[in-house]
């Protein structure tokens, strides 16, 4: 069976590559964008329970760390990727210190993500660094030493890449010490913590690696945009969308994050492709989706229980 | 053998019959489905916060398109028809990138949108990969034509020329008024458009002698403006200088009246919610606020004429229905001088544009890096339930009404 099923993803993986329609590449690589940062969220959000409302924090440092880091100092985009992994750690590591040493969890914990995500957005619209709510317009130089691609094709790489090391990640988290002691945590914090796993260190090191990898997802934006501003990187319907991907896919699952970016976009682009009446497609969007919260609790990845026990 | 041969050699040529037969029966169709057409892709948020100015500028557009496919087309081309492809951006710059690769792909020759400036940022961006032109209609971040791509073409003002010209319209109506206004305060929306515009204008406030006592930023959405307009009252200013989208326009300018904030006037640079829309449902509200915005020039009788066209079919006019119409006009002239939908040709033609059948208040188009050095915006007040352009004198259709008088 587990054969088949790697080919399967392989085949769907690797087929925009066979087809000349930039457009539709384009769409497969917005799919595996919103799956790559939904696996960003998923590492905290789902296998840790560290439900964050505010995960544009992340994808916000990271995209301006290359915008800036380019436009003010010339460094080459791709040590972009280094420099935001290890801010959006950093980043990460922190907002989870301070959250967790002040025993935040839940909805406060959300709450506050959120807050730091709008305390970003608002430091990013009045700092000169990021030149205000002017935001940041990286030059065309088409080039991949310039990290920035004509052929959608090979942005969609890059984006394939990253989401497989993602999902790589989340795989190792199923069946590592620290995955398990993360989910203990995120199953029961005082039976974790009984059986000495140290609670603020586990959920900080989640954190940290989540914000790192959605970073990442902030590099590959503004290369392939060139232009960032405060409501775009820190905005919150950044965070809603990886929010709703895992959400919709199954949380704490390998595979839910692909599986509900796959849908959401279907959903969203078929819509928008198909129906010219305008506000249907969002509606529709929103209907589609709210049948799905109310008919499968556990995502599209909870589906395959579902059946097996029905 | 033969026997078997002959079958098949009368089956193939029996194929081969039917075949030219259908090719020729299809030759008229095949001529006639090429009767040349230039698709034009109108890329605009129609859904989501900028729905109404998105909705206007695509309406804008697709009149330009029925007028010059009524007009016969474009005669250089044989009277290729013009043909919309339309593209709803939905506020986000990714989709209105992704559209461009789905037009582009569609077969469109030229652009144009997207409304906002960060819209417009993604999605010029995106065309220049394909060297499409691509004409501005409305977007004002002067970044839309400095960053060097050689496709892109903007008929009507940037933000630097529009501050330029706004603060010399100040000045001039000031002074003419015996200068009342000495102090101001500058309120504005906190993206790229009223940042930049803010810094721009609190820059040079200061040179017409208004001096600057505060910048207030807010969010979009700001559904309550009674702190800002609290600590306006406590600033005292003779100006508030307004710079927002439509809600929060009229909003902060109904908050002033309710707060009885004693004014010179308000000025306002782009004011978002500075329309006849606002004129008449709020008259009390909006009589004399001044606004230094796009317009037509009321002096031309094809401009009332366009205005009443808007008017009769039930919708109150509003500036973005002339950008819709000449960001379409602007490239088709240029397919005519081309005699063609090449990308290259049409691009040489836009760049050498001098483009003056319209009726805005610019005088003859000269590109310079893609951005029409001729094109100005005009002073305009609220006088009695209608929007008069104040300034320039060569445009003005009413005196100033500055300051306003007292309560």
């Amino acid at each position: 069976m587990k054969p088949v099923l790697a080919l399967l993803v392989a085949v769907v993986a690797l087929a925009p590559f066979a087809s000349s329609s930039q457009y539709l590449v384009n769409i497969a690589m917005l799919t595996a964008f919103s799956a790559f940062i939904g696996q960003g969220w998923n590492i905290s959000g789902g296998f840790g329970g560290l439900t964050s409302f505010g995960h544009a924090v992340f994808f916000g440092v990271g995209a301006y760390t290359v915008a800036i880091l380019q436009t003010r100092w010339g460094i080459n985009p791709w040590l972009g990727l280094p420099a935001a992994f290890v801010l959006g750690g950093l980043v990460g590591a922190g907002i989870g210190f301070l959250s967790f040493r002040a025993g935040l969890r839940g909805s406060y914990f959300a709450l506050v993500t959120l807050a730091f995500a709008e305390v970003f957005r608002v430091l990013s619209n009045s700092s000169d660094l990021t030149h205000g709510g002017l935001g940041i317009n990286v030059k065309l130089q088409l080039g991949a030493a310039n990290f920035q691609f004509a052929d959608r094709r090979a942005s969609y790489a890059v984006v394939l890449v990253l989401l497989a090391g993602a999902t790589a990640i989340a795989a190792w988290l199923k069946r590592s010490r620290f995955g398990a002691r993360l989910v203990a945590v995120r199953e029961n914090e005082d039976a974790a913590q009984a059986l000495g796993v140290g609670l603020v260190r586990t959920k900080t090191a989640a954190l940290a690696l989540s914000g790192a990898l959605t970073a990442l997802g902030g590099v590959v934006y503004t290369q392939t945009y060139l232009y960032i501003d405060p409501s775009i990187a820190f905005g919150v319907e950044r965070s809603v969308e990886m929010l709703l991907v895992v959400m919709i896919g199954g949380a704490g699952t390998v595979w839910g994050p692909i599986l509900g970016a796959i849908a959401l976009h279907l959903i969203a682009d078929v819509s928008r492709t198909w129906i010219d009446t305008p506000g249907f497609a969002p509606m529709l969007y929103g209907v589609v989706l709210l049948a799905i919260i109310a008919a499968l609790p556990g995502g599209i990845a909870g589906l395959k229980g579902r059946l097996g026990r029905a | 053998m033969t026997d078997k041969t002959r079958p098949d050699a009368a089956r193939l040529s029996r194929r081969a019959a039917l075949a030219t037969g259908a090719a020729t029966l299809a030759l008229p169709l095949v001529a006639r489905a090429q009767a040349p057409v230039v698709k034009v892709g109108l890329i605009h948020p129609v859904t989501g916060a900028l729905a109404g100015a998105g909705q206007r500028c695509r309406m804008g557009g697709q009149m330009a398109i029925t007028d010059i496919n009524a007009a016969g087309g474009i005669k250089a081309m044989g009277g290729a028809k013009l043909e919309a492809l339309l593209g709803d951006a939905q506020g986000r710059p990714e989709i209105a990138a992704s559209l461009v690769d789905q037009m582009a792909e569609a077969g469109a020759s030229g652009f144009t949108g997207c409304f906002a400036s960060a819209l417009g940022l993604a999605a010029t961006q995106a065309a220049a990969k394909y060297n499409i032109p691509f004409s501005i209609d409305s977007g004002i971040a002067d970044a839309l034509t400095t960053r060097g791509l050689k496709n892109v073409f903007r008929f009507f003002p940037n933000n630097t020329t529009a501050t330029t010209d706004a603060m010399a319209a100040l000045d001039q109506i000031n002074r003419k008024a015996g200068s009342p206004a000495k102090t101001a305060v500058i309120v504005h929306e906190d993206s790229e458009f009223g940042t930049n515009s803010a810094k721009l204008q609190a820059a040079a406030l200061p040179k017409i002698g208004i001096e600057v006592k505060a910048l207030i930023p807010h969010a979009t959405p700001t559904r309550d403006f009674t702190n800002i307009v609290l600590r306006i009252k406590s600033e005292k200013p003779d100006l508030v200088v307004i710079t927002n989208y439509e809600n929060e326009y009229v909003l902060l300018a109904r908050t002033l009246v309710q707060q009885r904030v004693d004014l010179v006037s308000t000025f306002s640079i782009s004011g978002g919610g500075f329309s006849l829309k606002f004129a008449k449902e709020a008259p009390a509200v909006a009589e004399n606020m001044i606004d230094f915005n796009h317009w037509y020039n009321p002096k031309d009788p094809r401009a009332l004429a366009f205005r009443k066209r808007i008017e009769d079919s039930g919708q109150i006019f509003s500036w973005e229905y002339p950008f819709g119409y000449f960001a379409v006009r602007l490239l088709a002239d240029a397919w005519e001088r081309a005699g063609s939908a090449d990308k290259d040709k049409t691009i040489a033609a836009l760049a050498a544009s001098t483009f003056s059948d319209h009726f805005m208040p610019y005088g003859p188009t000269k590109f310079t890096d893609g951005q029409n050095a001729g094109s100005h915006p005009v002073a305009l007040q609220i006088q009695k339930g209608d929007i008069k352009v104040i300034w320039p004198e060569a445009f003005a259709d009413a005196p100033a009404v500055f300051p306003r008088p007292k309560a």
